[in-house]
């Protein structure tokens, strides 16, 4: 079943030099107990849609799309109070630096209590609440992994490691059983053990529960072990989507195949001492977005066709929205 | 570790008192007038009399042992005679002392009870009409100083309204003896008079001082609860708790309200020691017989001991409050206790 | 008028005319700058442009009312106190004595401030730790009380108040110079500088000091209204500006006595302070917004 349909997302700024197009007509589609990775460099908008679709973007944004549907259930035409009702209902967001998203002046073991959501104590007399939150917040700990919860819900956010931390909102996150959770680039800041049991409780909770999960990284690597689907996106704009083997075995846009080829782990025959291989040219700033294809400046397939946006093409649920693909010759058309 | 830190604050407060003796003690030196009188208080001193005190006082040894012996006579309780009256100035302090203390923190509570709110609805309903109404009303009070809005006041009220007092503390018709110094206590503990209606009279004449003194600690705290507010509404950890589901009304008060407080114990400290001076002037306005006139009519009076004293006295009261509002900040604010 | 554009370049404007383009906006910052202007002027140029002599008293026109009522005269606009004289000149030749000293003394007492601030905030270890203590009991005591102190020791008159009230402002810009030292001095860019091999002189002139100037204008706005008020109040008292000085405050304390007569000889003088305190609170709150702004840009 579809549970996210976003088609033509446009996120605009209107800053003193103009209105700036930070993330332009990207469409976005979840199914149930699919795991999606979202790809692109800092500065891509990655984080903006995220926020976007849990709508805590800041008011200055507007947000424009052709479809916005949840469930089969169109949001855009719902009142603003029944969205975020639906939203925080069913979608669950872990963030980048978790001990900045946690109140640093309440209580670990607080926090965990006040996410379990009210309709699991309703018929509960309400004196026994607070002990049945606390029961459940232990509970939770524990899914996560994390064995000795008595330290742990007494301590204050800034006295945890950053795991822990991530370990905990990701707990809070799970309270509400959500159908989808949406993890933004959740393993930045932790060392790779931890990012590796991070990833191993992620899938375990999409095999276990059938959570979706919205996995957005600027990381392809590690992105590409644990997702089933991947869309990748280039300075707001969405260059290629579709199934994770597929795309990295046959990319048809020349940034994904850049991307590929810039990751060590997936070159099998890299000569010993050989030039590693970058795109050159950097990211365009906001100021200074290219018209048409934003790849256009740095793209080694650039021509003059290139000012214009490239529609959507799509090849058996490969997306992908070149003028000029690369097209491999053992591909069936 | 609590324990370690209130020994190193109370350490502080030593040094603090020590250096503040320091200073008072100096003021003897650079006071005008004979050194002998400045420190005792009389007047009209023989010159056997002198001699005599010059002994005492241990003025013929070091700076240093006379330090030691001034700081003997304080805690003997000996801080000299006043020169207007020849009492003892500890004695007319704890005559004059209650009624500062009882208008202070009527205006303290007030502000408090009156700026917080209205500064947090500022911060959350920022940028509307009510916001800036409150805001522009918070600047003009700010500016204002307190002696013309006392005039004005006293001009608008008292004389062509006639609804309150213009000066004092209790009509003239009522005779409360001062047992406390605190007027409500005293009407209490008084025998024989109307306790109601002296206690309506206290109240009318207690009104405008403490408005007016209230008025410029209320929008400083105004101003400073909607700026600590905005702060802390934008941080991350309120969107999280608003993307968790809380509704707008749970986020603010379970993690706003506790955040954006805790500056605001620290400045009521530093606020303290403005609200001491403007005490001062409304005590001179309003007439009302507390330390801020006493000390005003001892500077008219070049009544140096008493000066001192009051000095002394004001002082170690600020530094007091200040370190307890210190040590409550330190203990509701998790953040500093890392140190 | 957007300028032409045939080559795509980037025009960057000047920190000051950031500054000063985020500040216009504000329309009532803006006013309370122009105030500001036009009360600097009086102060200098006051004597040369009042109608009459501020000190020249005229018996026959004792308590005038002001030319808007019926019985004032249109060549004393305000009127007259109780001693004949003129209360426009008085008022204009007050702005050079509240506005003007209280200008020069918290010049004076940044300068101080600066120099002992960095003295303060570049220091560590026990003599900062001693500093701070000592500059924390200053700022315990209340201003008036130590304005009142110093002038007990000095003396009243306009002259020591001045002295008074720079001593009085000297702990707040102290502890606020350090305060934005320690912070500029826990940047990145400055343990880059150190490791360059700067030493502390160095830092403190070429890196911290030109960064200050935006806490510092902040602090000297709040300064200033503090300064003006406490020397307003320390005339009211009568411990400032002594009889005939016409400044502010102590004309309000004079007029006192006629207040049920003319109520607009006290009324004047407190609305011109009040007028002045509240343009310099708004060009400081415009210029606290505006230097958010061009942060945040």
């Amino acid at each position: 079943m579809q549970l996210l349909d976003i088609r033509n997302l446009t996120l605009e700024l209107e800053t003193p030099d103009g209105i700036v197009r930070a993330v332009d007509r990207v469409n976005l589609s979840l199914k149930e107990g699919e795991v999606r990775g979202l790809v692109g460099e800092s500065g891509s908008g990655k984080s903006l849609i995220a926020k976007a679709i849990m709508g805590v973007l800041h008011e200055r944004w507007h947000i424009t799309a052709d479809r916005f549907s949840w469930c089969g259930e169109d949001l855009m035409r719902l009142p603003y109070r029944r969205q975020r009702e639906i939203i925080s209902r069913d979608i669950a967001m872990i963030y980048q630096e978790p001990s900045r998203s946690m109140d640093p002046t309440a209580l670990i073991g607080e926090q965990l209590a006040e996410s379990v959501p009210d309709h699991l104590v309703e018929g509960i007399s309400w004196w026994q609440r607070g002990y049945f939150r606390r029961k459940r917040a232990i509970n939770l700990l524990h899914k996560v992994g994390i064995r000795d919860h008595q330290s742990v819900l007494n301590s204050y956010p800034y006295q945890l490691s950053e795991g822990v931390c991530q370990k905990i909102s990701i707990a809070m996150a799970i309270a509400k059983d959500p159908k989808l959770l949406i993890a933004d680039e959740p393993t930045t800041a932790l060392e790779s053990t931890t990012q590796a049991q991070l990833f191993r409780l992620l899938a375990s909770f999409n095999q276990l529960k059938g959570t979706s999960i919205l996995l957005i990284s600027h990381e392809l690597e590690t992105v590409a072990k644990s997702t089933d689907t991947l869309s990748v996106l280039y300075c707001g704009q969405l260059v290629e989507a579709g199934d994770t083997a597929t795309l990295l075995q046959n990319p048809r846009h020349p940034y994904t195949d850049a991307l590929i080829r810039s990751v060590p782990e997936f070159q099998p025959d890299l000569a010993f001492k050989q030039q590693l291989y970058a795109l050159h040219g950097s990211i365009p700033t906001l100021q200074h977005l290219p018209i048409g294809c934003r790849l256009g400046p740095r793209c080694p397939n650039a021509r003059k066709e290139c000012v214009k946006t490239p529609q959507l093409e799509r090849h058996h649920n490969h997306f992908y929205s070149c003028h000029f693909p690369i097209l491999r010759t053992n591909d069936d058309e | 570790m609590i324990l370690r830190y209130l020994a190193r604050r109370l350490f502080l407060l030593g040094f603090v008192f020590v250096a503040l003796t320091i200073f008072v003690f100096s003021l003897n030196y650079l006071f005008p007038g004979d050194l002998v009188s400045n420190l005792t208080g009389l007047r009209d001193i023989s010159p056997e009399q002198h001699q005599e005190l010059q002994q005492t006082l241990g003025l013929n040894q070091s700076i240093w042992q006379q330090y030691i012996e001034y700081n003997r006579r304080l805690f003997a309780g000996d801080w000299g005679l006043s020169f207007s009256s020849q009492q003892s100035v500890l004695t007319e302090i704890g005559k004059v002392l209650p009624a500062t203390l009882e208008l202070t923190s009527y205006a303290l509570c007030l502000s408090l009870l009156v700026g917080i709110p209205l500064g947090l609805l500022a911060a959350v309903k920022k940028d509307s009409l009510l916001d800036k109404c409150i805001s522009s009303v918070a600047l003009v009070g700010y500016s204002m100083p307190v002696f013309w809005l006392a005039l004005i006041c006293i001009m608008l009220f008292s004389l062509q309204l006639g609804w309150l007092p213009t000066s004092g503390r209790l009509g003239v018709l009522f005779e409360v003896p001062a047992q406390t110094g605190f007027i409500f206590i005293d009407i209490l503990l008084a025998p024989q008079i109307d306790r109601s209606a002296a206690a309506y009279n206290a109240l009318l004449h207690l009104t405008l001082p403490t408005l007016i003194l209230a008025s410029y600690p209320t929008n400083v705290m105004i101003r400073f609860v909607r700026h600590s507010m905005v702060d802390v509404l934008d941080q991350n950890y309120i969107k999280t708790a608003r993307a968790k589901g809380l509704s707008r009304g749970q986020v603010l008060y379970r993690h706003g309200l506790r955040n954006a407080l805790l500056p605001v114990t620290r400045q009521v400290g530093l606020q303290f020691s403005s609200l001491i001076t403007l005490a001062m002037l409304t005590e001179v306005i309003f007439s009302w017989p507390g330390i801020g006139q006493w000390l005003i009519d001892s500077i008219y009076q070049r009544n140096y001991p008493a000066i001192q004293a009051g000095l002394l006295v004001v002082s170690s009261l600020v530094i007091c409050v200040n370190m307890l509002t210190e040590i409550v900040h330190t203990l509701f604010n998790p953040l500093a206790r890392k140190l | 008028m957007k300028k032409l554009r045939l080559y795509y370049e980037e025009y960057n404007k000047k920190p000051y005319q950031l500054l000063w383009k985020h500040f216009v906006p504000q329309h009532f910052a803006l006013f309370g700058l122009i105030i500001l202007s036009v009360l600097l002027l009086l102060a200098v140029i006051s004597p040369f442009i009042s109608p009459h002599d501020p000190y020249q008293q005229n018996a026959e026109l004792l308590l005038l009312a002001p030319s808007w009522q019926g019985s004032g005269l249109v060549s004393y606009p305000f009127g007259t106190d109780d001693l004949g004289r003129d209360l426009m000149s008085r008022l204009m030749l007050g702005a050079s004595y509240s506005f003007g000293l209280a200008i020069l003394a918290v010049c004076g007492s940044m300068l101080i401030g600066l120099l002992l601030g960095a003295l303060a905030g570049m220091t560590r270890g026990v003599q900062s730790s001693i500093f701070n203590h000592l500059l924390d009991l200053a700022l315990t005591i209340p201003s008036l009380l130590l304005a009142i102190v110093i002038v007990a020791v000095l003396g009243p008159g306009l002259l020591n108040t001045i002295w008074a009230i720079m001593l009085a402002l000297l702990p707040q810009f102290i502890h606020g110079v350090g305060n934005a030292i320690q912070e500029q001095l826990k940047q990145d860019y400055v343990v880059a500088y150190r490791l360059d091999g700067a030493n502390n002189w160095q830092i403190l002139w070429s890196v911290v000091l030109p960064n200050l100037w935006e806490p510092l204008s902040l602090l000297f706005t709040m300064a200033l209204s503090t300064a003006i008020l406490d020397i307003a109040a320390l005339g009211f008292l009568g411990l400032g500006a002594q009889a005939p000085t016409p400044e502010w405050g102590s004309m309000v304390a004079d007029a006192l006595d006629s207040i049920y007569l003319a109520p607009w000889t006290v009324a004047l003088p407190g609305l011109l302070i009040f007028i002045t305190v509240l343009s310099i609170n708004l060009v400081g709150d415009g210029l606290h917004k505006a230097m958010k702004k061009r942060r945040g840009s």
